[in-house]
C-alpha cells in the first residue's frame, strides 16, 4: 500500500504524482499560455486594427444615422455607442470562446488540450482572458470614439455601480462562453450557424440600439436569461441617469444581482458540463472526428 | 518501335491535358456550386437548416423596424418600407460577399484543401466564386423571407402589378455581379490574413452599410460619406430594387440636403440615371476586383500563404 502511495522517485508514477502546488503552477502556465497567442496576435496582424475596430465603429455609426435621420433624443444615439462597444465583447464569447473548441477540434488541437496535464478549465480561462483582452481595445476605441465624434454625454451618479456592473456583465458573459464552448464541443457544423444565430437575434432580444424594456415580455426573458441585455440594461441606466424614465424593467441594483447569479451559474454549469460532454463525445467517439 | 510511338498520339486526347476551355470552366463552377451546397446543407434537417437561414436576416430587419417604433411610432410607415426593404436586400449582399472570403478561410484554415483546389486543372477564382453560390443563394432566401414578414406582418404595401419586372431582372443581375466583385476583393484579402479573417466580411459589410442608404437617406450623411456612397454601386442597386419594386417610394439618394440634389438639381435619379451607373460603377468594382484577386494570388504564392494554417 504504501508503495502505492509514494511511488519511487524516478519512475512514472512519481512523476505523474503532482503535489497541489505544482498543479496550480501547472493550470496557471495554462492559463497564460493560452491567453498568449491572443494577445501577441495583436501586434502580429496589423489588418485586425481596420477590420476588428475602425470598420465596426462604422457599422455603429450606421445605427447613430438612423436615429438622426429619426431626429431621435440624443441620449439615444448614446445607447447605440455603448451597445456598440459592448457587441465586441459578445461577439468576442460567441466566435472565439463558444465556437473556439469547435474550431480547435477541427484543427486537430482539442485531443492535446484533453491529453494534456492542465484543467480544461485553465485552457478555456486563458481563452477568455486573451479574448478580453482583444475586446476590450475594440470596445473602448468605438466608445470613445463614438463619445467624442457624435458628442454622447454620460451622465453618471453612481461610477462605482457602473463599473461593477461592467465587470458582472464580462463575468457573465465569459462564463456562458465557457458553458457554450463545451456544448459545441459535441455538436458538429451546427456551430457555426448558431454562432451565425448568437447574433442579430440576440442583439435585437437584447435591445441593443433601443432600450430592452420596449420588447414587454421578450425583454424580461432576455434580462432573465441573457448577460447582455441584463448587462446593457444596467449601464444605460447607470450611465444616462434620469435620461430614459420608467424603463420597465428593474433597477441596476437588482441587475447586477441577477449578473451575479448568471455569473456564478453559466462558470458552475461550463465546468459541470465541460466533464458530462467530455464523456459523451469520448463515447461517441467525437473528441477527434473533424469536420462533421 | 516508331509505329507504336506515332500510335499514341493518334489515340491521344488534348483536351485532358489543354482543357476544353468553357466546357471546362462551366463544369468546374457547377461542381464547385454543388460541393459549396452540400457543405452549407446536407448535415441538417431543411426545417433547422431554414430557421439558422432566415432568423438573422430577419431579425437585423427587427431591430430597425423597433428603433423606428421607439422613436416615430407607428406614423413613421413610410420610412418603415424603406427600412425594411434595405434590410432585406443587405442580407443578400452580407451573404455574397462573406460566401468567397468564407471559402478561402474554410478550404485552407479547417478543410486545409486549398492547395489542392489551387493545383487542379480548373481556375481557382472560377471555383471560389462557385464555392460562393450557396451563400448567395442563402442570402437570397433570407432577403425574400424578410420581405415577406415585412408584408405579412410589418404593414409593408406591396403590389405586384405596379412592380417594374425588367428594370428589376436588369439591376438584380449587375448587383449581383458588384457583390460578388466585393467578395472577390474579400477573398483576396483573407488569403493574406489568418484564421481570424471570418469576421472581416461582417465589418466591411457593415462599414458599407453605412455609406449606401441601405437604411437612412444618405442626406443625413457628411458630404465626402455622401460622394463616397454614390460611387459604390450597392447604393445604386438598392436604389434601383427599391424604385423597380415600390415605385414612387421614397429615394435614399435625392431628397433635401442631398448631395445628389445638390448636384443635379433633381429631387430624386431616375430609372435611367439607376442604371447607368449600377452598369459604371459595377463594371468598375469588377475590374478592381480582378486586378486585386490576381495580385494577391500571386502574393500568396509567393510568401507560401495558399497552405498556411494560423491559430488563435
Amino acid at each position: 500500500m504504501s508503495a502505492l502511495a509514494r511511488p519511487a522517485a524516478g519512475t512514472p508514477q512519481a512523476d505523474a504524482a503532482w503535489d497541489r502546488r505544482r498543479v496550480f503552477l501547472a493550470n496557471l502556465r495554462s492559463v497564460g499560455g493560452r491567453a498568449y497567442p491572443r494577445v501577441h496576435g495583436l501586434f502580429r496582424e496589423p489588418s485586425w486594427v481596420l477590420f476588428e475596430i475602425l470598420l465596426p465603429f462604422l457599422t455603429t455609426s450606421a445605427f447613430v444615422f438612423v436615429y438622426r435621420a429619426l431626429q431621435a433624443p440624443p441620449e439615444y444615439v448614446g445607447f447605440v455607442v455603448l451597445g456598440g462597444a459592448m457587441t465586441a465583447f459578445w461577439l468576442n464569447v460567441i466566435w472565439m470562446m463558444a465556437a473556439q473548441l469547435y474550431w480547435e477540434k477541427d484543427q486537430g488541437n482539442l485531443e492535446l488540450y484533453f491529453a494534456s496535464p492542465v484543467d480544461m478549465m485553465s485552457v478555456l480561462f486563458g481563452m477568455a482572458v486573451g479574448g478580453l483582452i482583444m475586446s476590450s481595445t475594440r470596445a473602448a476605441v468605438v466608445l470613445a470614439v463614438g463619445a467624442v465624434v457624435y458628442g454622447v454625454t454620460f451622465t453618471v451618479d453612481q461610477w462605482g455601480l457602473l463599473l461593477l456592473v461592467f465587470f458582472l456583465t464580462l463575468a457573465a458573459l465569459y462564463g456562458l462562453g465557457m458553458m457554450l464552448s463545451s456544448l459545441f464541443v459535441l455538436w458538429g457544423r451546427e456551430a457555426w450557424h448558431l454562432t451565425q444565430l448568437l447574433q442579430e437575434p440576440v442583439y435585437f432580444v437584447s435591445g441593443l440600439n433601443f432600450p430592452v424594456g420596449r420588447l414587454g415580455f421578450l425583454g424580461a426573458l432576455a434580462v432573465a436569461l441573457i448577460p447582455l441585455a441584463v448587462g446593457l440594461d444596467a449601464m444605460r441606466q447607470l450611465a444616462f441617469a434620469g435620461a430614459l424614465g420608467p424603463t420597465g424593467t428593474p433597477p441596476p441594483e437588482i441587475e447586477a444581482l441577477i449578473l451575479v447569479g448568471m455569473a456564478v451559474t453559466f462558470t458552475w454549469m461550463a465546468r459541470v458540463m465541460l466533464r458530462i460532454l467530455e464523456r459523451l463525445a469520448r463515447e461517441k467517439g467525437r473528441l477527434s472526428a473533424r469536420w462533421r | 518501335m516508331t509505329a507504336r510511338a506515332t500510335a499514341i498520339p493518334a489515340a491521344f486526347d488534348p483536351g485532358r491535358a489543354e482543357g476544353r476551355g468553357s466546357a471546362d470552366t462551366a463544369r468546374g463552377f457547377v461542381t464547385a456550386a454543388l460541393l459549396g451546397w452540400r457543405m452549407e446543407a446536407n448535415w441538417t434537417d431543411p426545417l433547422l437548416f431554414f430557421i439558422y437561414s432566415v432568423a438573422k436576416p430577419v431579425a437585423s430587419a427587427l431591430i430597425l423596424v423597433f428603433m423606428l417604433e421607439v422613436i416615430a411610432g407607428p406614423g413613421a410607415r413610410d420610412l418603415r418600407s424603406f427600412v425594411i426593404v434595405g434590410s432585406a436586400l443587405w442580407a443578400f449582399v452580407m451573404s455574397g460577399m462573406a460566401g468567397l472570403a468564407w471559402s478561402v478561410l474554410d478550404d485552407r484554415e479547417r478543410y486545409r484543401m486549398l492547395k489542392y483546389v489551387y493545383v487542379s486543372p480548373s481556375d481557382f477564382l472560377v471555383l471560389l466564386v462557385g464555392r460562393g453560390v450557396a451563400r448567395i443563394a442563402i442570402g437570397a432566401m433570407g432577403a425574400l423571407i424578410v420581405l415577406a414578414v415585412g408584408v405579412v406582418f410589418l404593414g409593408l404595401r406591396f403590389d405586384p402589378g405596379a412592380v417594374d419586372w425588367a428594370m428589376l431582372g436588369l439591376v438584380l443581375l449587375v448587383g449581383l455581379a458588384a457583390i460578388v466583385a466585393l467578395g472577390v476583393i474579400l477573398a483576396a484579402v483573407c488569403m493574406q490574413t489568418r484564421q481570424e479573417s471570418w469576421s472581416y466580411p461582417e465589418a466591411v459589410a457593415g462599414a458599407l452599410f453605412l455609406l449606401v442608404g441601405a437604411v437612412f437617406p444618405l442626406a443625413v450623411l457628411p458630404l465626402p460619406a455622401q460622394a463616397a456612397g454614390l460611387a459604390l454601386p450597392l447604393t445604386w442597386w438598392l436604389e434601383g430594387v427599391r424604385m423597380a419594386l415600390f415605385p414612387g417610394g421614397r429615394s435614399a439618394i435625392g431628397g433635401e440636403g442631398s448631395l445628389w440634389t445638390a448636384w443635379t438639381g433633381s429631387a430624386a435619379p431616375d430609372g435611367g440615371a439607376i442604371v447607368g451607373t449600377l452598369l459604371a460603377t459595377s463594371l468598375m468594382i469588377t475590374l478592381v476586383a480582378a486586378a486585386a484577386f490576381r495580385v494577391s494570388e500571386r502574393r500568396a504564392k509567393d510568401r507560401g500563404l495558399i497552405d498556411r494554417t494560423t491559430g488563435s
